[in-house]
């Protein structure tokens, strides 16, 4: 699962023009639920099933929801009861299906990869598991846009690790790139494309430059901001809504709550997506609040991203794909708090030079 | 990724207990025994918790206050304080509830063989703590002295007064209680946890402190136990978080890096001084 893919200019390729790639789709869609983009309204994309070809949108910045939503669903029912007399528990059936991601940015496949790691941890799960095992990923490469920084981070747009198969636009059409065993099965199947054997020249789009230091450096960085000053200047901004954690492709935590029919016979224990920038994320039920503040919790975050699962997994778990700071209705940007923890370090550090000598 | 998700176990289901004993502690607190089915072992250690469910009100982590010596069965002490706990105060013998866990790490009672045990509760910390005074009863012989102290608002909401008694009269276990805030018949002490500290004698090197209590007490009692120069590395501290999934994954219960269901609700003062959001 982590074995990291080739470069894609040692891979087997073809041509597919638009034509193609909808018979492709439609080919896709005989052997598996497809899930791609989909308009969302004018501006947005979304992730659903696919339909019908003509609905795909594979040039798009980024969908709202992440991938995640369909391991770990926003709403699950993880178990049923019956109320009358003794209770009685019944796990519901997880349906185990095959499915085809189709349009995926490189740095989606890393959240999955990384969620796969913090799902297994400790206590692999079950339910995320289930719905993740039967799944094939064909990626395609973007243009980062002004939000975008995952090549800030190390994600290349064409880094193919975790896919099957991996498209690149090209002049009136796709270029299709073999990643796998079964991208290769699915090519030779499907039986159309035009081969290319000629040398492929394809642009690499410029890194986006947006962080002020190498990502090799940040835990580095956030062993030295925990007091940092920027936390309080952002929780001036920040209106604690957690739309930062409800799009965000790493996060996973999650609130669990019964819910009971109005016949009162039987129920449900449902979870939902969670966010620990709310207010009561950590609070007990003696009434004490472990993280009341917007400053301590927006520390918690950032910390979950770069330096608390760090430790343990090795990977940084902020892929770049710019959703929080895109979608925060206080305009703040993700890249603009870890520029300013940048600065705020490099001050200690000069301060620090300037004490000893 | 294939299959692998067959073999995993499912982590929420939980299974069916039945109350087999309920006792009002005092106004706001009960214990209930809890029975397994076909009278299984939770195989739980002392200070670990389980995840309660009640159905229809959901779920709730609440400590082992009982002993696993003593097994079949286990004891939960629960404040009525929310909506489940309100409910759990409501059921009687042979209600059935749900049971997930044991979780976290409880203490690790192999560590503490042949010490000086200091216990130091206050007022619901209790109940933790004495899942582990049981276990050292059951074992007198595996360690040196027992030294219990606990400290409550007042003298009506001592948690277990009939164990307290079985211990002040023991000759092998030093009781000292203190209440906050004295009635008229209260002949003891008075004032806070940290008073019991001071007048203590201890073996410093050989002495384990282990101490639960509300959230504001651990740095108190922190700078009794540092004035009395007992080791950082004998001191440890039981958290109270919001663990909801008990497996690591929600994330309510964490403090920093640490989720509390799994490396805690147990930490080594010398991990806790790590921990900036510990205490």
């Amino acid at each position: 699962m982590n074995r990291q893919a080739k470069d894609i200019s040692e891979m087997k390729c073809c041509f597919f023009d638009q034509n193609t790639t909808k018979q492709f789709i439609e080919f896709l869609m005989s052997k598996a639920k497809v899930i791609a983009p989909h308009r969302k309204g004018e501006k947005s994309f979304s992730f659903q099933e696919t339909h019908n070809p003509e609905e795909v949108v594979l040039n798009y910045n980024r969908t709202i929801q992440p991938i995640k939503k369909f391991f770990m669903p926003p709403r699950e029912t993880l178990l049923e009861f019956e109320l009358n007399g003794k209770p009685k528990v019944k796990k519901p059936e997880i349906k185990i299906e095959e499915r085809i991601f189709l349009g995926i940015h490189s740095y989606d496949m890393k959240a999955i990869r990384l969620l796969d790691f913090s799902f297994d941890r400790d206590k692999p799960e079950a339910n995320y598991f289930l719905r993740r095992q039967k799944s094939v990923f064909i990626g395609i490469a973007y243009e980062p846009d002004e939000y975008h920084f995952a090549q800030d981070l190390g994600i290349d747009v064409y880094d193919t690790t975790g896919f099957s198969l991996f498209m690149v636009p090209a002049e009136k059409g796709f270029l299709i790139f073999e990643v796998d065993e079964t991208g290769h099965r699915y090519l030779q199947e499907f039986g159309k494309g035009l081969p290319l054997d000629a040398e492929l020249q394809y642009e690499r789009p410029e890194p986006t430059k947006k962080l002020k230091m190498h990502y090799n450096r940040l835990p580095q960085i956030f062993s030295h901001v925990y007091d940092s000053p920027v936390w309080k200047k952002v929780a001036e901004r920040c209106l604690g809504c957690g739309t930062c954690n409800l799009v965000c492709s790493t996060c996973y935590c999650f609130d669990v709550f019964d819910e009971v029919n109005l016949n009162i016979k039987e129920g449900t224990r449902e979870r939902t997506w969670d966010s620990c920038m709310l207010n009561p994320f950590a609070q007990v039920a003696g009434g004490e609040n472990f993280r009341p503040t917007l400053d301590s919790r927006t520390r918690h975050r950032l910390y979950r991203k770069f330096k608390y699962l760090t430790d343990y997994s090795g990977e940084l778990h902020c892929i770049g794909c710019g959703r929080c700071s895109y979608f925060c209705p206080a305009k703040i940007s993700l890249v603009e708090i870890i520029n300013e923890l940048i600065e705020d370090y490099n001050r200690q550090q000069q301060h620090a030079a300037v004490t000893v000598s | 990724m294939e299959n692998v998700a067959r073999e995993i176990k499912d982590l929420y289901t939980p299974v069916i207990a039945t109350i087999s004993l309920v006792e009002q502690l005092t106004l706001s607190e009960k214990r209930f025994w809890i029975k397994l089915p076909r009278n299984q072992k939770l195989n739980h250690h002392p200070g670990q918790f389980v995840e309660v469910s009640i159905f229809g009100f959901g779920e709730a982590p609440i400590s082992i206050s009982s002993s696993p010596t003593r097994a079949p069965g286990f004891e939960l002490t629960v404040r009525r304080t929310g909506r489940l706990t309100e409910k759990m105060h409501q059921l009687g013998v042979g209600s059935q509830i749900g049971i997930r866990g044991p979780f976290g790490n409880g203490f690790d009672v192999q560590r503490f063989k042949g010490k000086d045990m200091l216990f130091i509760a206050g007022g619901i910390g209790l109940a933790p703590l004495k899942s582990l005074i049981e276990y050292t009863l059951d074992k007198r012989h595996d360690f040196n002295r027992l030294i219990i102290l606990y400290g409550a608002k007042n003298p009506s909401e001592i948690l277990y007064p009939q164990e307290i008694n079985e211990w002040t009269y023991r000759d092998d276990v030093e009781m000292h209680i203190t209440v906050d805030r004295p009635d008229a018949q209260w002949k003891g002490n008075v004032g806070v946890i940290t008073t019991l500290i001071p007048p203590l004698e201890l073996d410093l090197e050989n002495t384990i402190a282990t101490v639960v209590g509300p959230p504001v007490m651990y740095k108190f009692v922190l700078m009794a136990l540092k004035a009395k120069r007992l080791p950082d590395v004998n001191i440890y501290m039981s958290l109270e978080r919001r663990m909801k999934c008990g497996v690591g994954k929600c994330g309510h219960c964490q403090i920093n890096d640490s989720y509390v269901c799994q490396e805690g609700p147990v930490y080594p003062y010398t991990r806790i001084k790590e921990l900036k959001e510990a205490i």
